[in-house]
């Protein structure tokens, strides 16, 4: 009887269109990983080795982040909530959306929100959820579940999305992705508007601080945690750091491994709820346990490091043959967590006899320990899932191996004959007798399919001698000729650091050119005709802008007397804002804006053009610094913007310009 | 440092291709080593540890442990697989063991894979081979991430005369042999094997060079069923022809 995983299985891998999705995949995410890489400060290993002993911390003294991150995050405003299960986080998430008599949720990516089962629990209440990441709602369309943690329509072509639109919207039939991506920039920006609570997931808490921390890059992160008035941000209770020194670290590798990017487009750093009037009034903070806590009890709980970047997915060269999709249960159920690291959670978290046999399904080739960025030693993990070694050390929930019964019987009969020299021997020469027997002629043997190695290979004929009998026949001494020994060369190349502009400047303005955003270096008396010039040229005479204290003296006045009209207030109708910025980070082309009433988050957001005032005096080389400077976070939210927004949802094509603007213009006072 | 080295031979070697322990046998002697093969051999365990099944891999391990504790001086294993397996998983495998874990430890700090012991231990990479083929090399997996051996098969290769080199793309791809995964999930099996040997094609190589018996026998079992001329060799064997 074949089991529902390989059912699965077979049905990936006779999907050519899938296949080419899931090649794409991995080609692209993998070189970009790799290049990326050679963009950190430090060689990759010392910080792979860094964030691996900080997960560890994290996790060997998570009782005391957690009631220091909780502590925080109340005294920030934040209401935090605590589910055991995920029936319970469950009831929570309906309890506050019913408290508010919301009808709709916009809800951006979260892996926890699929690991609960939360869209059909709130749909079955009649709640309208809609999920506004580009590949998340592509699936929700599709009624299916995300095949990636990180790209979660990847088994679809652009032509599948392009029919999938016309099925839809009436969108004609399409496979052009700019189009498709505006078609859904148009439908979901009517959502962020007009939803009564935003549902995010959390990269990261920040104990030190209570803040949170969601990356993003197509902006409907910054979207649903903004604009509802009620905000509710769902997290696996060990994704924490220390301080933001450690969060430095993780954002160093987080992006890079899972999109190949220095930072994604937003780095959101939520403090709390607006006190002021601009933004989110009222924030919750789910934090889901779901087997996490006893999971840190076990030989497995090294699987808790994980900082799902979908690195192990990309490099997995099983996940490649079989997609996402084909991750599931003995009885067929779908797991939110596939590949390498998804096999051992799966079993840690949702059960050994359901998810246990998904370990399995690897060659242990360890490609998905070298992609970890925090260096989870993912096969000696999947090897003790397969051993049935996730028992705790206190309770007994010892698991018998889960090897098929034919391995059992064979392995237990080979290690009876390999733990005897006589018996092994013996076996030998009886095999090689054997095959002489049977297939005098042939060098190798034909085994049937259903012996597994005889599917696609033929297997090789045992030799009618092994070598332990014709040892004797050799002359085994020594040569004695002279080869001369050298020292062993070190061949090892030593990655030399990466060149980059020493002036912070041309750095800056070098990194944000190549994320597609613009740069126009000014004196701060030409900045006034600059921005007017520009603002002509696109036809724009009305604007979102911070206020003036904010601005360069005299800005908005010099463009209010030239007949640009400037509004504090969000309105969706508006084609540009203007910002100022707390500072500038160089080496990733960042832009560090904090946000409260005089400082609206909406400028930077929902216009098409996000213009932007930058002294040069506040461009810090690296990432660190900025996270440094405690001015930055006094703000409930302050946010990292780098380039313009974008995304890759759609069969891997770059696409400039989803929910948040298509471009950033920085006008640098030189 | 000692003119005797033990050879741990492997299972596969000894049962499927005893030409190749051969092989090995002369690139050491030609090295100026003595070697020794305690008869009393087996196996590793490693195909029951893979399986998950610890309580059948471990007297396989103790019976390994006893053979070569009898003897002295370095200990070679031509695979990268079999020597990965005793020196990263024999302390999981007796964890609940402390003699053993001691034992298992002293025995695998004798231990060298067949490459490694050339050019690291020894310093030697030129051991005067001809082999007048176009090559390619295919990177083992255990050996590569588990060992962290890659360069060490290169330089070897490197200074065998007449042999033109190609490098093999996507060469640290998995092969899809995998011991016990192989026959558990022979489709996925198949479906990387089946890269590998596009990749393989690709080079226009009629060799492909490995340091592991158990991704050359995946290989050659996956040329040989779809009747292609290519052959993947063990290293030593190209080391020992002259």
């Amino acid at each position: 009887m074949t089991s529902p995983f390989h059912q699965k299985i077979r049905l990936a891998l006779s999907n050519p269109t899938l296949q080419s999705a899931l090649d794409n995949n991995a080609e692209r995410r993998n070189t970009a990983r790799r290049t990326v890489y050679q963009s950190l400060p430090t060689d990759l290993q010392t910080m792979r080795r860094r964030a691996h002993a900080l997960r560890e911390e994290v996790i060997e003294h998570l009782d005391q982040y957690l009631s220091e991150f909780i502590r925080n995050a109340q005294s920030n405003g934040w209401i935090v909530h605590r589910a055991d299960t995920a029936q319970q986080a469950v009831a929570i998430v309906l309890e506050i959306i019913k408290s508010h008599k919301a009808q709709r949720v916009a809800k951006s990516k979260s892996m926890v929100s699929e690991e609960i089962e939360l869209n059909p629990a709130l749909e079955k209440a009649g709640i309208e959820v809609i999920e506004t990441d580009l590949g998340e709602y592509i699936v929700q369309l599709r009624n299916e579940h995300p095949a990636h943690i990180i790209t979660p329509a990847v088994h679809l072509t652009r032509q599948q999305v392009g029919e999938l639109f016309h099925e839809k919207f009436g969108l004609p039939p399409t496979d052009d992705v700019p189009t498709m991506t505006a078609t859904a920039r148009s439908v979901l920006r009517e959502v962020f508007l007009s939803a009564d609570v935003g549902l995010s997931g959390v990269n990261f808490g920040v104990a030190e601080n209570g803040m949170i921390c969601i990356v993003t890059n197509e902006g409907n992160g910054r979207m649903v945690t903004t604009l509802p008035p009620v905000h509710i941000a769902l997290m696996g209770v060990e994704r924490l750091v220390p301080t933001l020194e450690h969060l430095a670290l993780m954002l160093y590798l987080l992006p890079r491994s899972a999109t190949g990017q220095k930072l994604t487009v937003y780095t959101s750093l939520i403090r709390g709820p607006s006190q002021d009037g601009d933004g989110c009034r009222e924030r919750h903070l789910v934090l889901v346990d779901n087997g996490r806590l006893a999971l840190r009890r076990t030989s497995l709980k090294e699987a808790l490091y994980c900082i799902r970047c979908g690195a192990c997915f990309n490099a997995c060269p099983i996940f490649r043959e079989i997609g996402g999709h084909s991750y599931v249960g003995t009885n067929g159920k779908h797991t939110p967590y596939g590949g390498p690291i998804g096999s051992v959670l799966s079993a840690g978290l949702f059960g050994y006899a359901e998810f246990g046999h998904l370990a399995r399904a690897s060659s242990l080739c360890g490609a998905c320990r070298e992609a970890c960025p925090v260096d989870i030693d993912l096969p000696k993990l999947l090897l003790r899932v397969r051993a049935g070694q996730i028992q705790s050390g206190t309770k007994t929930q010892s698991h018998h191996p889960n090897a098929p019964w034919f391995l059992k019987i064979g392995l237990r009969l080979f290690s009876m004959i390999a733990s005897s020299d006589r018996l092994f021997s013996l076996a030998q020469r009886t095999m090689g007798l054997a095959a002489r027997f049977l297939l005098p002629k042939n060098d190798w043997m034909p085994l049937p399919s259903f012996t597994g190695w005889g599917y696609s290979k033929d297997f090789p004929k045992p030799a009618a001698k092994p070598f332990r009998n014709v040892w004797h026949e050799l002359e085994a001494t020594a040569v004695e000729t002279a080869i001369p020994s050298v020292s062993p060369e070190d061949h090892r190349e030593s990655p030399s650091p990466p060149s980059h502009p020493t002036n912070l400047m041309e750095w800056f303005a070098q990194e944000l050119q190549a994320l597609g955003g613009e740069f126009i270096s000014c004196t701060s008396s030409e900045v006034g005709k600059k921005l007017l010039e520009f603002l002509q040229q696109h036809q724009i005479n009305q604007l979102q802008v911070w206020h003036k204290h904010y601005l360069p003296a005299g800005l908005t006045e010099f463009l209010e007397q030239n007949g640009i009209k400037t509004t504090p207030q969000a309105n969706p109708q508006l084609k540009a804002g203007l910002t100022g910025m707390e500072c500038a980070i160089a080496e990733s082309g960042t832009l560090v804006l904090p946000s409260d009433r005089e400082r609206p988050l909406t400028a930077s957001l929902l216009p098409e053009i996000h213009l932007a005032i930058l002294r040069k005096d506040d461009i810090l080389p690296r990432l660190p610094e900025a996270l440094r400077r405690q001015e930055t976070f006094k703000s409930p939210v302050t946010v990292l913007i780098s380039g313009p927004s974008r995304t890759a949802d759609i069969e891997m094509t770059l696409t400039i310009g989803v929910h948040g603007p298509k471009r950033v213009v920085v006008f640098c006072l030189d | 440092m000692s003119n005797t080295v033990q050879l741990f031979v492997t299972c596969i070697i000894d049962t499927f291709y005893p030409e190749i322990g051969k092989a090995v046998v002369q690139v050491l002697n030609r090295v100026g080593k003595t070697v020794e093969f305690p008869t009393g051999q087996t196996c590793c365990g490693q195909p029951a540890f893979n399986a998950g099944l610890r309580d059948q891999a471990r007297p396989i391990a103790m019976h390994t442990i006893k053979i070569f504790e009898k003897t002295r001086g370095e200990i070679v294993i031509p695979s990268g697989s079999c020597a990965s397996m005793i020196r990263h998983h024999y302390q999981e495998l007796f964890e609940n063991d402390p003699d053993w874990q001691k034992r298992a430890k002293t025995f695998a700090d004798r231990v060298y894979e067949l490459s490694e012991y050339l050019v690291d231990h020894l310093g030697m990479t030129d051991l005067g081979a001809r082999f007048p083929h176009k090559i390619t090399y295919h990177s083992s997996c255990h050996l590569l991430r588990e060992l962290g051996v890659d360069r060490q098969p290169r330089a070897l290769l490197e200074q065998v005369r007449e042999a033109e080199f190609i490098e093999l793309p996507y060469t640290t791809d998995c092969c899809g042999f995998g011991g016990v995964f192989s026959v558990e999930h022979p489709e996925i099996s198949a479906a990387m094997l089946e890269r590998k040997i596009t990749n393989i094609d690709a080079t226009g190589a009629s060799y492909v060079v490995t340091c592991d018996a158990g991704c050359m026998t995946n290989i050659n079992g996956g040329l040989h069923r779809l009747g292609k001329p290519q052959r993947a060799l063990h290293i030593a064997e190209v080391l020992a022809s002259r």
